[in-house]
């Protein structure tokens, strides 16, 4: 069943249903979620040596918590989730050639190796 | 008439019974240019953030002047992280509040997004001024030109934000936002959690990433 995006449908007529549902309780825990992502972020940087992030493994572990954060927000917040395919793949074209281009770019300023990048 | 309207599903009965909770625009994608639109620039704006990241990765290691964990004020950018963080919440808030036809709800809940996104600018227009004080100027090392020119960049993408969120008040009060329209609110509201996406990633790669 198809509606046109310029349809006007009175929700007044719609006999509750749509008062009956909704995803606020979904986003309210999702902004929830994110906020605890964010104090473990925030507590590595106060506790640098704690076990499960120590020495090598800090950056790999700020970097999952940024992409859950990151990916939490495309599909929940942003609707990625409930849409239609077209756009993840739309915006996963910029985002991944972003990713590819730059990961060139620091590759040639040799960037993961010790040392002058000059 | 009546059952010819209540017959059709609203977006919360189409999220409710389907795999993929939307109104078919009458285009060839079922999607409105104007999302298709803001969608292929979102996915633009992806290539202007990277570019302005990695040089940032690229010269954070500055010859003069203060160093980035020098300056930094991890406590103070944690919170102003948090409240932007918390503006997505409002935002999507006030996208829900539209679609089920709550105009005023969804006046208070722009109106909160814009307030935090406010207190953001706020927080970055201090920070700056100390980072000033402290001897990171502009010209200062290639460091500080890159920092502020990726956070300045932010900080004015949240700007024009909170122009668009306070635009779509003024025009609700005047009733130009029916329910038919809510993908407008939507549409702004992709625009703010992109801004808050980007602020995810210059959060951890910037501030908490150590030299």
């Amino acid at each position: 069943m198809t509606v046109t995006s310029h349809d006007n449908v009175p929700t007044t007529v719609l006999d509750g249903a749509v008062k009956d549902y909704s995803r606020d309780k979904v986003y309210v825990l999702t902004a929830i979620f994110l906020a605890v992502l964010t104090i473990i972020e925030v507590f590595t940087y106060a506790a640098p040596d704690f076990p499960v992030w120590a020495d090598e493994l800090l950056i790999p572990v700020l970097m999952i918590l940024m992409a859950v954060k990151f990916f939490t927000i495309l599909y929940v917040f942003m609707h990625l989730k409930f849409d239609k395919p077209i756009l993840t793949r739309l915006f996963y074209m910029g985002l991944v050639l972003a990713v590819f281009v730059y990961i060139a770019m620091l590759s040639t300023f040799r960037i993961w190796f010790d040392g002058k990048h000059g | 008439m009546a059952e010819t309207l209540t017959s059709r599903p609203t977006l919360a009965e189409a999220d409710a019974h389907q795999a993929h909770a939307h109104i078919d625009a009458d285009t060839n994608t079922g999607i409105s240019n104007t999302k298709l639109g803001m969608w292929l620039f979102l996915a633009s704006e992806c290539l202007l953030f990277g570019g302005l990241i990695t040089t940032y990765l690229l010269y954070k290691h500055p010859l003069e002047g203060p160093t980035p964990h020098e300056i930094f004020d991890i406590p103070f950018t944690s919170t102003s992280s948090f409240v932007l963080l918390m503006s997505s919440l409002t935002m999507v808030l006030a996208v829900s509040a539209i679609e089920r036809g709550e105009h005023q709800r969804m006046r208070v809940w722009i109106g909160a997004t814009a307030v935090l996104g406010a207190t953001f600018i706020a927080g970055q227009i201090y920070e700056f001024t100390v980072f000033a004080r402290e001897g990171l100027g502009f010209t200062t090392s290639r460091f500080s030109s890159a920092f502020y020119t990726l956070t300045g960049f932010h900080g004015i993408h949240v700007t024009i934000g909170i122009i668009m969120l306070v635009s779509l008040v003024l025009l609700s009060l005047r009733g130009k936002i029916p329910e038919h329209k809510a993908e407008t609110v939507e549409i702004v509201g992709l625009y703010w959690h992109f801004v808050d996406v980007v602020w995810v990633v210059i959060f951890a790669v910037v501030y908490l990433i150590p030299s």
